[in-house]
């Protein structure tokens, strides 16, 4: 159970994070003209990783194969939740994003 | 030549993808349907509803689903039984009748086969749960069509599908700044809107949509193109002989009867060794050839499981010695076991109840993709009528004929799905023929809203009939609770379970064509409020209005 | 197809000069010329390119256990399973060509060189046996 809550959670942090990264969406989060400035690489990064973290979480809660199946669907869903919360929700957006890698990083504790 | 290239491959995306959206639009809705075929067909069946199923050993169910098969069809030439699963608490028996004596009246040749769903634990057929084809016929519709022979409307669809590859792939190539866009969405920009959600609801699921409609062709690849094995077999024994090959274990050529009668040997044991050979994976379908006879043989296979492939391995024995014949599958090869995981991909039944559901949700974004790229032509083809329309002018035939056929195709087919279980559940029980009469609601209902649609093309009938298909699938757990023993308040608490997903989804989806519908009315209402400057004022139609603020049919 | 070509001529890259003007939103009429261009391309997108992708699937049946030695129901499936992307590709080669004429042409060539390794293949086998 925690390493499905792992999967999920780490994929929705992760696309908010790449999100952010981008000027586009920093402005509609933080309002016009911000830029992700010295945080880009970080979140490219830190969004990246965190994807990973989700097929890593995948690929042992279901299995080789199956694994790779869950983690598309859970990419899938998360960047569509992702693009309805930077529209829906821009201004909660950075508290829901974090509160994401919060429940990412708690599922992580409890898998390991 | 690059710009060129990204030019003509976007015209190739907007063609492929036009010319057969609304055949797709069905296709997608259906299928996507079709991962919770057995969820539908067991709400469509309330009385199975109060059925207990506490877990029985498969061993047992197999005995008594034997029992019953020699007590009502003992000198059948094929039986076979389906065994129960978590999605199907039923045991499913099937049988083959002999062939009638010559000379007898044709009524009684028509049905060769004989099935019943029978209770696991006692073996008794289930009284008579309503006729009707369920989530199968969401099933059989996505690739069967209706209302025509089974080829020619395989062939349409897969003429369907390949137009859809092509799209998916020019579209690929067409998109410049698929990285850049990844995220965006801008509502309530008219045009630029239909883009964003386009884009959005296709790359966000784009390995989903390009999984589905390349395994699609899989799965009746050998109809589509069957030259690979006939070029190569053909001085090697034929087709045959190639899925013989390909698919071991398959037992393509009928076992004959040899006329001397000799008991079934037990099928308990079989299951028994079959389970432990699978290292304890369950048994999903035994074929009893020849029952009762000495060339009796019993295959056995193991049910779908957690393995991405659709092809699963079988054992065979002999059917009145029980002794082992040969175990097949177990070691697939390499182009076989690409083709089974393919077909598997497709077909999703590997996939437990959350990855069935992240299915469902990326076949929901397909329906959307393949409806905002629909109306993104309309849209599109609407501007360039902008001027003209603001002189008083009409669109021209071919727009008005997307329109109408958008709107038919779009918003008629969830009322047309929502018609469907009402029907289901207003029809009388004994009524002859009921399958087809819920699939004739169906129809009936389809042909109405695409008649109307074409008709009146408006943004009212837009909303008229989206917000008809909110009323119908948002009121089903009431109709549910009217007319069934398990009532969303009773299903929540103590089960069945996929009775409460049904009714949850059909709220679920009630809630998003009334959202839809509330979109189309703030547009309308957007569109009339707005001024209009023009040489002479344009007459109040919502067609003209709607053009002018350069939005969507 | 009277209606593709009344609003969306084909952009056929000859046809717009270095110093592109903007098209007209509305083309009424795009010629004879452009109909049969893009019936033409639609022709040979459809019927040829199955015919290319059959051609390559047999090609494959046959080639891969001669190359490879692959075993035969395997390379058969493989062909098969490969057989529809070659209709994409050759789908898309059709309308990117820069003209209806060289889209036939490359269709020809492909269909010609997989036909020569057929006749071949069967005819090498025939003789051999």
């Amino acid at each position: 159970m925690p390493l499905l809550g792992l999967v999920f959670a780490a994929s929705l942090a992760g696309f908010c994070a790449l999100s952010l990264a981008m000027d586009r969406h920093s402005e509609d989060v933080f309002g016009r003209g911000s830029t992700p400035g010295a945080w880009r690489r970080w979140l490219q990064l830190g969004g990246t990783a965190l994807l990973c973290l989700s097929l890593w979480a995948s690929l042992e809660a279901a299995g080789g194969s199956v694994g790779w199946v869950l983690w598309l669907g859970a990419l899938t869903a998360a960047a569509l939740a992702t693009v309805g919360l930077l529209s829906g929700l821009p201004h909660r957006f950075h508290w829901i994003a974090s509160a994401a890698g919060g429940v990412a990083f708690l599922s992580l504790l409890f898998c390991l | 030549m690059k710009d060129g290239f990204r030019q003509s491959m976007a015209w190739l995306h907007t063609w492929s993808g036009l010319l057969v959206g609304w055949v797709l639009f069905m296709v997608f809705a259906a299928g996507t349907a079709s991962y919770f075929k057995d969820e539908i067909t067991f709400w469509m069946k309330p009385e199975l509803h109060a059925i207990s199923h506490g877990s029985v050993a498969q061993a047992v169910a197999a005995e008594n689903a034997a029992a019953y098969l020699n007590r009502n069809a003992g000198n059948a030439a094929r039986w076979f039984i389906t065994l129960p699963t978590a999605r199907e608490p039923a045991v499913g028996v099937l049988s083959i009748k002999p062939p009638p004596p010559a000379g007898s009246p044709p009524a009684e040749r028509r049905r060769g086969f004989d099935r019943a769903a029978l209770d696991p634990a006692t073996g008794q057929a289930i009284t008579a749960p309503r006729e009707t084809r369920g989530g199968e016929f969401f099933y059989r519709l996505h690739f069967d069509l209706h209302y025509m022979p089974a080829l020619w409307a395989r062939w349409i669809v897969g003429f369907c599908a390949m137009f859809m590859l092509v799209a998916i792939v020019s579209g690929i190539v067409t998109h410049k700044r698929i990285f850049k866009d990844f995220f965006t969405f801008r509502p309530k920009k008219g045009q630029r809107s239909w883009l964003d959600a386009h884009n959005v609801t296709a790359v966000l699921a784009l390995p989903y949509h390009a999984m589905i409609t390349y395994t699609g062709l899989v799965t009746l690849m050998f109809m589509y193109m069957p030259w690979g094995p006939q070029v190569a077999y053909k001085a090697h024994g034929g087709t045959d002989t190639f899925f013989a090959e390909a698919i071991p274990g398959g037992l393509r050529t009928q076992i004959k009867p040899s006329g001397t009668k000799a008991a079934l040997a037990p099928l308990a044991p079989m299951v028994a060794q079959a389970t432990a050979h699978w290292d304890g994976a369950p048994v999903g379908r035994i074929v009893v050839h020849q029952p009762n006879d000495a060339n009796a043989v019993v295959s056995i296979t193991r049910a779908e499981g957690r393995h991405l492939s659709y092809e699963q391995p079988s054992m065979q024995f002999n059917g009145t010695t029980g002794a082992l014949i040969g175990t097949f599958g177990d070691v697939p090869k390499a182009a076989a076991e690409t083709r089974g995981v393919l077909y598997g991909l497709h077909i999703g039944r590997f996939a437990d109840p959350l990855l069935r559901a992240l299915f469902f949700v990326s076949g929901l974004a397909g329906c959307l993709m393949v409806a905002t790229g629909l109306l993104l032509w309309a849209v599109k083809e609407r501007q360039k009528y902008a001027k003209a329309l603001k002189q008083g002018g009409r669109i021209g035939f071919g727009l008005r004929l997307v329109d109408g056929l958008n709107l038919g195709a779009i918003a008629g087919l969830p009322v047309a799905m929502a018609a469907f279980f009402w029907a289901n559940r207003l029809l009388p029980v004994d009524v002859v023929g009921r399958n087809e009469a819920e699939i004739r609601w169906f129809f009936i209902v389809w042909g109405a809203t695409a008649v109307l649609g074409l008709l009146r093309p408006t943004l009212r009938m837009w909303q008229a009939q989206l917000a008809l298909g909110a009323l119908l699938f948002a009121l089903l757990p009431v109709l549910n609770a009217f007319t069934g023993p398990a009532a969303l308040t009773v299903s929540l608490r103590s089960g069945p379970s996929s009775v409460a997903g049904f009714d949850l989804v059909a709220i679920a989806l009630g809630l998003g064509l009334a959202g839809a519908a509330w979109l189309v009315e703030r547009k309308r209402r957007k569109a009339l409020a707005a001024p209009r400057k023009a040489v002479k004022p344009p007459p109040p139609t919502e067609l003209t209005a709607s053009a002018a603020a350069g939005q969507g049919s | 197809m009277i209606l593709i070509l009344q609003v969306f001529p084909l952009p056929l890259s000859h046809e717009f000069p270095n110093d592109l003007a903007r098209r007209p939103a509305l083309v009424v009429s795009a010629g004879v010329r452009y109909r049969m261009s893009v019936a033409s391309r639609a022709v040979a997108a459809i019927a040829g390119g199955y015919g290319v992708a059959a051609l390559s699937a047999a090609v494959l049946a046959l080639g891969l256990p001669a190359l490879f030695d692959m075993a035969r129901s395997e390379a058969a499936l493989t062909g098969t399973l490969v057989s529809f992307l070659v209709y994409a590709v050759a789908v898309m080669w059709v309308f990117a060509a820069r003209s209806a004429w060289r889209a036939w042409t490359g269709l020809a060539i492909a269909a010609a060189l997989q036909g020569l390794l057929l006749l071949l293949w069967t005819q090498g086998a025939g003789g051999a046996a």
